[in-house]
């Protein structure tokens, strides 16, 4: 143990004067250095003179032409722009800077400006050119250069793709600043309509029904059409006005589904001014059952297709907002959406 | 549930002066909504909504996104060739995601659901269509005079 820590003593002290005599170097160094620097200010002061007299000269003309008034609004400018930016900010302009002259300098090779060069000619004689169209294509594609072009366009493809990418998971792990201005700068993804296409639940229906839509009618699968989504499946709405002991909600619809009955329709659809046949029950139990396996009241679109009916005929036989009247009859809510 | 009041009955004119894809379909839309909510719907075709109801653009309305803000696009992108089909097939692709009729079976419906079209006869002139340019749904070739007496009494809405 002992031992050791002389041996370290006696390395460190060795260490430290081998250090002191580098510094005697680098003194001596420094005095030569200034006596040099004293030297030439002496030769400057005449030099510096002529040229601060010029210099007074200058801006007096300078202030006549308004520069310092200028000069002055600059520096107001960088003053707001320090108070803007922080080092952090002129550090990453500083890499951009260093980006830039990077690929300035790859650009200015002079192969490269050979090839530039080569396609300036191109360009400056395109009026002879003749048009050419998909075949034309296909058929220069065959030519060795065109050929050589290609490659070398997809490799340049393939690294801005790269870069991209890279950038891409750059800004998600960048701070907050650098992700809110890549937000506010970066193209955005998004949706033409802004109508996500909905999903709506598939509720479980009773067989029965699930059965007599496969039979009888299309199976529509869940609704999509018009602009309202079926949401969750409408619960019971509170009952709003009675009759004959069955609810009904405020627009004349039965408050509860459940609670329908065959009789009931009847009753309903006289009221409604409606005579019922047997194509308006067919289109009755349409309703009903794609009620029941997916939640959501059947609109015009979903009706006619389902049961195969034309527009029209839906029309002839409900002549009033015949989606609606065909729900009031069938006991389900209001249909939602535009089609 | 009878307690039918006696209302006056509902009615709505719509003008359609767009030929967009985007721009024809509210008026369509409106127009199928009302006659579903037993209102009647008549539309009138005009200027470039001429193209909504004739036979030979009916399928390829296109949609134009440059100068539209909210289509999130720049305008100098939106502006080059090949934009405005891109836009309108993407929106076709969209719109049969949701299940909506094309613009021609949108208007058969409208057609069977009792709504009326008409087309403006002074925008027939201008463009040098004919009644058989037009798609048979088209009732007649009106002038605007005509139009405001067909919409007597009903609400009129130009989009």
């Amino acid at each position: 143990m002992e031992t050791r820590e002389s041996t370290a003593n006696g390395a460190g002290i060795e260490a430290v004067l081998a250090r002191m005599d580098a510094m005697q170097e680098q003194m001596a160094y420094l005095v030569r250095r200034q006596q040099k620097q004293e030297e030439l200010f002496s030769e400057l002061t005449p030099i510096l003179k002529e040229v601060l007299a010029a210099a007074t000269d200058r801006f007096g003309e300078l202030e006549k032409d308004g520069a310092i008034a200028f000069a002055k609004e600059l520096l107001v400018v960088t003053r707001k722009v320090i108070q803007h930016y922080g080092p952090e900010d002129v550090r990453l302009f500083g890499d951009a800077v260093v980006k830039i002259l990077d690929t300035v300098r790859a650009v200015t090779q002079p192969e490269v400006l050979a090839i530039v060069e080569e396609a300036g000619r191109v360009l400056q004689q395109a009026d002879s050119a003749e048009p050419i169209g998909i075949v034309g294509m296909v058929r220069a594609s065959r030519n060795e250069d065109v050929q050589k072009g290609m490659a070398v366009m997809m490799e340049m493809l393939k690294h801005v793709g790269h870069a991209a990418k890279a950038m891409a998971e750059n800004k998600r792990e960048g701070d907050s600043r650098k992700e809110r201005l890549a937000r506010a700068l970066g193209p955005k993804k998004k949706k033409v309509l802004g109508v996500e296409r909905p999903k709506a639940p598939v509720e479980k229906g009773s067989s029965e029904a699930r059965e007599w839509a496969k039979r009888e009618v299309r199976d529509m699968g869940p609704p999509t059409a018009g602009c309202a989504v079926p949401g969750e499946a409408p619960s019971q709405e509170a009952a709003a006005t009675e009759m004959d002991g069955v609810g009904f909600t405020k627009d004349g619809h039965l408050a509860d589904p459940k609670a329908w009955t065959r009789d009931l329709a009847a009753t309903i659809a006289a009221a409604q001014g409606v005579e019922l046949d047997g194509g308006k029950w067919k289109v009755i139990e349409f309703a009903r059952a794609d009620f029941e396996a997916h939640g959501a009241s059947p609109n015009v679109r979903r009706i006619t297709m389902g049961t195969g009916l034309a527009t029209k005929e839906l029309y002839t036989m409900f002549p009033k907002a015949p989606a609606r009247t065909v729900a009031k009859i069938a006991g389900i809510p209001k249909p939602a959406g535009c089609i | 549930m009878a307690t039918a009041i006696a209302t006056p009955k509902r009615k709505v004119a719509l003008i359609c002066s767009h030929g967009g894809l985007d721009e024809a379909y509210p008026p369509l839309i409106l127009a199928n909504a009302a006659r579903q909510s037993n209102i009647e719907a008549l539309i009138f075709f005009t200027f470039w909504g001429l193209d909504v109801v004739t036979e030979s653009k009916v399928d390829h309305l296109h949609v134009n996104l440059a100068g539209n803000p909210a289509s999130g696009m720049p305008t100098i992108v939106a502006g080059l060739p090949g934009m405005e089909s891109l836009a309108a097939r993407m929106m076709k692709k969209q719109m049969e995601e949701l299940d909506l009729p094309g613009v021609r079976e949108m208007l058969q419906i409208l057609d069977e659901a009792g709504a009326q079209l008409y087309a403006c006869e002074l925008a027939m002139n201008m463009f040098k269509r004919t009644k058989s340019d037009l798609l048979p749904q088209v009732k007649d070739v009106i002038t605007a005079g005509d139009f405001f007496e067909l919409s007597e009494g009903a609400q009129i809405v130009f989009t």
